[in-house]
């Protein structure tokens, strides 16, 4: 399980549900109230609304089914009222004022009341006088059944409006006898007003109806006295009514027979043919049925059985409102009003739509703002988080530049430069942070420490010729700094993309040089780093710090070599001659060596430790063979520890240390030559070892540091060493991952990591010696 | 808890393990181990002797009869017992039980930080001479993908015997190790059996370390599908 997989779902999940309860479900959930809020405002409001216009919509109609039965009660009461009075009148008045009553009376109402057609009177004598409108304008025409022996004729006197007589003419009745008309014989045992059929005016055509009343006078005669009233008059009354946008009105009589309708002012010219041959408009023809006005019918059915009042009918799919009321003066007539419920539900459905479309405008306008609201809450919180790592990253950056100020020796190059690497890493997010130094006057670099982030490892050591990376040198000299995206695309970095970066698959890179006064003197790398511009602060003082460690190392590097060619000098003088040995414990012993006066501490003494293990001896012979391969060991020891110039080599048991920089002033050439002296011991033992048939028996330690020893015993013939340094090689020798290996600390490699291949081994912690590294030398360069 | 270090150390007794548990046979195993004993049990495949320490470890429910350890029967002990009783066993598992996300030095000392209240620092300096004397420079501190399998090994060791356990349930050890390696740990077994602590060394037949440590065993048993059955040492 690597630690990239694991994962604190709790965690994740508390500020995930936080975030989302803040900023999603909060805001989603006060404006789903706000719009459901609206929404029952809206639809209370809708409803209120509805039911007002549908009340009003009702108050409307019914006041005008009001006004219309109003209209038609007053356009019949002439009728009625003025048979009652004229009855009534003619009744008492002598004979010979009859005539004479009878035509004023009439003469008047015919001027007065324009629905009025015509009046009769006639008795059962066969008596018969007229007055009617003339055909011609503001003209009433007197007219008389006159019988003179078998020849019956009407005698008509034409009157103006002032009664001045006009004309006087005379007409043939046939065998007219008003006895025998209709509105004569159904008055008989009628008590009151008797209405007859309606029908067409033979004068006119105007579709007429006939009340009758009969009436007895003083003198003993039975008068019947009847009047035609014009029902176009009604028809055109109900015709122009508006009654909604299609809305419609008939009367109809208690038989339900069409009294009055909009169409009836067309029945007499459809009808015109038909009259002209005799025919009449029959009580059939006007009977309502689903033939004629199927949804008048269907209205006057209504009536019927649920009596006056308001109702719904349905024809066609389409809805209609009924009312229907009695009229009263009338021969039970009744006013039937349909009107399609849309007329007067427009209305309603009007305010509903306006309702619906003001609730939906403001729930549009509440969601767009609960989702500006959403969005704004996002911003602000990744605003924010923005600040935060910012913040966090400025922070970061504080952190790294105190490491690195705290860090001691961060200046001296003898102390590995991880601090830099790492704080570079945690600073840019890099993958991997690298400095390279150039070697040889520029012909080679050197990677002084490599810090790769995420397997939390250091590496270095390594080297890239120019020979390699011509390319890659020149930007580097050049003196800036570099952004690559694709190091593999670039030509000034394919071969270090090659080289170097394809090992861990990183692809971006970032070059900044370390530049000293003179020159170049190595380069910072990162790789897959996301470096921010303000912080190039900070790789300025990363470069700046390197610049400095790069120049001392140079300078460094310069005094040894000096110094190396100096005792190299010294001892060709000498002839390399070696004091004769003076101590019992030494195999060998540097000239050096005879002017160590009692103890003395030495700061830079290279300590190398070699232990071997027991190997199985059977017998004598083995016993002998091994004292003779032990004793090859360390003549071999004594010559290469005599080529190297090393200090001592001593021997203690099992043991063998080898020691060399135990000088008054710092030998810095000691460390080098221990190394070489080890590598060559190693090659000689396993050669011997081998040569003997066994496995190599031994392991090897170094370290490099202060170490204090000196003369021993009463004689001072023991010379010995003490210290951590010698603790370190011993234990080095001791820990070493397999037999035959060479186990240095991290002093050491510090010094010879430009000189030698190691290998690192890991990171150890040691009581009262903290924590180090290990390696294990290979090979020299 | 008292514990008992006079009487048997480790005692399975008509121990049957729930085969859906462990995939060992339900059958009875038998077995005694005194303090300082060594007892060497020959098995044919090493995923079978990682179950067995787990039922010696009363990792592993039983269907019927118990394990005891030190006296004490797993089965009847409450959590917090078996936990602390259980720091008193060192194991060199076969098991994958290196944690990529936590240093070395740190899994070494989880299981005695988990199981007793032995402090840190005691542990660290402890773990710290373990680790010189099985060849390490020091106590490792990288992960442990860093290291090589002989360094883990060695790790291994250290963690094993960290603590002074009272028994050693040790499976298939220092398999390929360096003679220097085994050396070690063959001297720190003895010290561990000088101090009385019980050894269960599981490991098949052909081993080379069955081959070393031969003459040190006491008892040889084979774990077979009827159960342990009793082998001839050597």
């Amino acid at each position: 399980m690597s630690s990239e997989e694991i994962i604190d779902p709790v965690v994740i999940d508390e500020t995930e549900q936080e975030r989302t309860w803040l900023h999603f479900v909060v805001p989603l959930v006060l404006t789903c109230l706000a719009l459901g809020f609206i929404a029952w405002v809206g639809i209370s409001s809708y409803k209120a609304t509805n039911e007002g216009a549908l009340k009003l919509t009702r108050d409307l109609m019914e006041a005008s089914q009001r006004y219309i039965g109003q209209e038609v009660g007053d356009y019949i009461m002439p009728v009625s009222a003025g048979d009652m009075v004229a009855s009534n009148m003619l009744a008492y008045i002598p004979q010979q004022l009859r005539d004479k009553v009878f035509y004023s009376y009439c003469t008047t109402m015919l001027q007065k009341v324009p629905q009025l057609q015509s009046f009769y009177l006639a008795n059962e004598q066969g008596d018969f006088i007229l007055v009617t409108r003339a055909q011609q304008k503001n003209m009433f025409d007197h007219i008389q059944l006159v019988v003179k022996g078998d020849h019956r004729f009407f005698r008509h006197t034409l009157y103006d409006l002032q009664g001045n007589k006009i004309k006087e003419y005379e007409q043939s009745a046939g065998q007219y006898d008003p006895r025998k008309r209709p509105w004569y014989k159904d008055s008989a045992g009628a008590k009151g007003i008797k209405w007859a059929n309606p029908f067409f005016f033979p004068a006119d055509r105007q579709l007429v109806m006939t009340s009758s009343i009969r009436f007895h006078s003083d003198d003993g005669h039975t008068f019947v006295f009847a009047a035609n009233i014009s029902l176009n008059e009604l028809s055109g009354y109900l015709g122009d009514i508006k009654i909604g946008h299609n809305g419609n009105a008939m009367i109809v009589d208690s038989e339900g027979r069409m009294i009055a309708a909009r169409d009836m002012l067309i029945v007499p010219h459809l009808f015109s043919s038909r009259w002209a041959v005799g025919q009449k408009l029959t009580p059939e023809s006007r009977l309502l049925s689903l033939n004629n006005h199927p949804i008048f019918s269907l209205g006057y059915d209504h009536y019927r059985v649920m009596g006056a009042g308001a109702g719904n009918i349905t024809w066609k799919g389409k809805t209609y409102i009924v009312l229907s009321s009695k009229l009263e003066h009338s021969a039970g007539w009744v006013l039937l009003i349909i009107v399609p419920e849309k007329d007067f539900s427009s209305f309603a459905r009007q305010s509903r739509w306006q309702s619906l479309k003001f609730v939906g405008i403001i729930i549009v306008f509440s969601t767009l703002l609960g989702g500006l609201f959403i969005r704004q809450l996002r911003r602000a919180e990744r605003g924010l988080r923005v600040v935060a790592e910012q913040k966090t990253r400025m922070l970061s950056e504080s952190t790294a530049v105190w490491h690195i100020a705290v860090a001691p020796n961060v200046f001296n190059p003898t102390v590995e430069p991880t601090v830099l690497t790492e704080q570079l890493v945690h600073v840019t997010q890099a993958r991997r942070a690298s400095l390279w130094r150039f070697l040889h006057d520029g012909t080679m670099m050197i990677c002084e420490d490599s810090y790769d982030g995420a397997q939390n490892t250091h590496t270095g050591g390594f080297e890239v010729g120019r020979s390699e990376l011509e390319q890659f040198f020149s930007a580097v000299e050049e003196g800036n700094v570099i952004e690559i995206s694709q190091a593999a695309s670039d030509e000034r970095t394919i071969a270090f993309d090659r080289l170097v970066m394809r090992e861990i698959g990183t692809s971006a890179l970032s070059i900044y040089p370390i530049v000293s006064p003179q020159r170049v003197e190595g380069v910072l790398v990162l790789e897959d780093a996301t470096p921010e511009p303000h912080q190039q602060y900070f790789m300025a003082l990363v470069t700046a710090i390197a610049s400095i460690r790069f120049l001392a190392q140079k300078q460094s590097e310069a005094q040894f070599s000096l110094q190396d060619k100096g005792t190299k000098k010294e001892n060709g003088k000498e002839g390399n001659t070696l004091s004769s040995l003076q101590f019992d414990n030494l195999l060998m012993q540097a000239s050096e060596l005879d002017s160590v006066k009692g103890t003395k501490v030495y700061d830079s003494v290279a300590v190398l430790v070699i232990t071997f293990s027991d190997p199985v001896v059977e017998n004598t012979q083995d016993i002998m063979d091994l004292l003779e391969l032990i004793n090859r060991l360390a003549v071999d020891v004594k010559t290469i520890a005599e080529e190297k110039q090393l200090f001592a080599v001593e021997l203690a048991g099992h043991r063998m240390i080898c020691m060399a920089g135990c000088t008054a002033q710092p030998d810095l050439g000691a460390i080098v030559r221990v190394a070489d002296a080890a590598l060559k011991m190693r090659e000689a033992f396993i050669r011997a070892l081998s040569a003997a048939d066994l496995e190599p028996v031994f392991a090897m330690g170094i370290d490099y540091g202060p170490a204090f020893g000196g003369r021993l015993g009463p004689e001072g013939h023991v010379f010995n060493l003490w210290g951590q340094t010698v603790s370190l090689a011993e234990l080095m020798a001791e820990s070493t991952s397999d037999p035959g290996i060479i186990q240095v600390t991290d002093r050491v490699y510090t010094v010879l990591r430009d000189q030698y291949l190691f290998r690192s081994r890991g990171t150890f912690f040691a009581p009262y010696l903290g924590i180090g590294r290990a390696y294990t030398l290979a090979t020299r360069r | 808890m008292k514990t008992c270090v006079t009487g048997p150390l480790l005692e399975l007794n008509k121990a049957v393990p729930s085969f859906e548990e462990s995939g060992l046979p339900p059958v009875p195993f038998n077995m005694r181990l005194m303090p300082g004993d060594c007892v060497f049990v020959d098995v044919y495949d090493i995923s079978r002797a990682t179950t067995f320490a787990d039922v010696c470890s009363g990792l592993v429910p039983l269907e019927s009869g118990n394990v005891q350890f030190m006296g004490l029967d797993w089965c009847r002990l409450k959590e917090k017992e078996i936990n602390s009783l259980r720091g008193r066993i060192g194991r060199i598992t076969k098991r994958r039980s290196w944690p990529d996300f936590i240093p070395v030095h740190m899994a070494i000392m989880l299981q005695q930080l988990h199981h007793t209240t032995v402090s840190q620092e005691t542990l660290l300096f402890e773990a710290s001479v373990l680790a010189e004397q099985f060849g390490l420079p020091g106590l490792p501190t990288v992960n442990p993908n860093m290291m090589s399998m002989m360094d883990l090994c060695r790790a291994s060791c250290v963690r094993a015997l960290l603590g002074k356990p009272q028994l050693l349930l040790l499976e298939e050890p220092m398999e390929g190790a360096p003679k220097e390696l085994i050396d070690a740990f063959l001297r720190a077994v003895t010290r561990a059996r000088d101090y009385g602590a019980g050894v269960v060394w599981l490991a098949r037949g052909g081993s080379t370390m069955h081959r070393y440590y031969r003459q040190g065993v006491t008892s040889a048993l084979r774990l077979t599908d009827n159960g342990l059955v009793t082998v001839r040492v050597g």
